[in-house]
């Protein structure tokens, strides 16, 4: 009589572990992506973090790489890329290398001259600093 | 007399050099395929940053490797941190020459097939490669597209699903469209 509830006990316990794996890694993992809004990110002028990478790319990429950074800079360039998301360009002291955004859809539209923030996750270093599923944060005036 | 000749070499090479254009692009589409009859494996990046030369033919293609985009997040993780370990390589490129340029006339609105050469180097491996390709040219503008397939393990990615969950051979998609 023992036996069988722990034999049907641990039955219902690697039932439901099981389910439990298989909703996390195909359910819960298709509708819940990683979202720059909830993360506390790394706060640097366009300038600055563009400086930092060139100087050495490693050590940036190592302070900054698959982290949120929120950058402030002058609106340069604004675009839509071949998906139809807004990309943004923010000024630095280097006229061929800047930060490059590619911004979340429904977001506001920037405006070109204007210094504002953006939050995004920080891909890397081409030639500009490339930032995607970025968001537009309220500048402080 | 010998000097009008003279003349006539030195402008003819400025014109030559400045009808040489380069076309350039930081928002190139290159999507990532690896999709086994288990499991759909597919990643699309947005942020592809190239440049080519109509003269000469050479072509550029800079990739971070973050960049991919997949519709799964857990997916998109294993890629990254197992598979193609992005934070030791975060980026690819391909550097060659379309060899058939000359065929191209980037004066005239079609569509041109073309063959590229050249070599990609993905998670620090540099391999050389070739593809069939097209070229559309419409209103001045060119863009390029082509699909062609690699060996994930010349790559020196290894992982336990290759071959199984995960397609051996993965294949790239390019949709560029150029200004």
């Amino acid at each position: 009589m023992m036996k069988k509830k722990i034999l049907l006990a641990s039955i219902l316990v690697l039932l439901i572990s099981g389910i439990s794996v298989w909703y996390y890694v195909f359910v819960y993992s298709k509708n819940h992506h990683r979202e720059v809004a909830n993360e506390k990110g790394i706060t640097v002028a366009a300038r600055e973090i563009v400086k930092e990478f060139q100087l050495n790319e490693k050590t940036a990429n190592g302070k900054y790489l698959n982290k949120a950074v929120v950058v402030t800079g002058e609106v340069s360039d604004i675009k839509t890329d071949q998906a139809g998301q807004i990309t943004v360009t923010l000024k630095s002291d280097d006229t061929f290398s800047n930060v490059f955004c590619t911004l979340k859809s429904g977001n506001l539209k920037p405006e070109i001259g204007k210094t504002i923030r953006v939050k995004g996750i920080c891909n890397g270093f081409l030639s500009d600093v490339v930032l995607n599923e970025a968001i537009l944060e309220n500048t402080p005036q | 007399m010998k000097k009008l000749v003279v003349f006539c070499f030195v402008t003819s090479i400025c014109i030559s050099l400045q009808a040489q254009k380069i076309y350039a692009t930081k928002t190139g589409q290159v999507s990532f395929n690896a999709s086994s009859p288990i499991e759909k494996i597919a990643g699309v990046n947005n942020q592809v940053d190239s440049k080519m030369v109509d003269k000469s033919g050479q072509i550029v293609f800079s990739i971070l490797i973050k960049s991919f985009k997949f519709e799964n997040q857990l997916m998109e993780d294993h890629f990254n941190e197992n598979y193609l370990e992005s934070t030791k390589f975060p980026k690819a490129d391909f550097k060659g020459f379309i060899t058939n340029i000359g065929t191209v006339d980037f004066t005239k609105d079609g569509k041109y097939p073309i063959t590229v050469e050249g070599t990609l180097t993905i998670h620090g491996v540099s391999q050389k490669i070739s593809s069939q390709g097209t070229l559309v040219m419409s209103k001045g503008k060119p863009a390029i597209s082509g699909v062609f397939k690699i060996k994930i393990k010349e790559y020196g990615v290894t992982g336990l699903y290759i071959g199984d969950k995960i397609a051996n051979e993965a294949e790239i998609t390019i949709d560029c469209k150029y200004e």
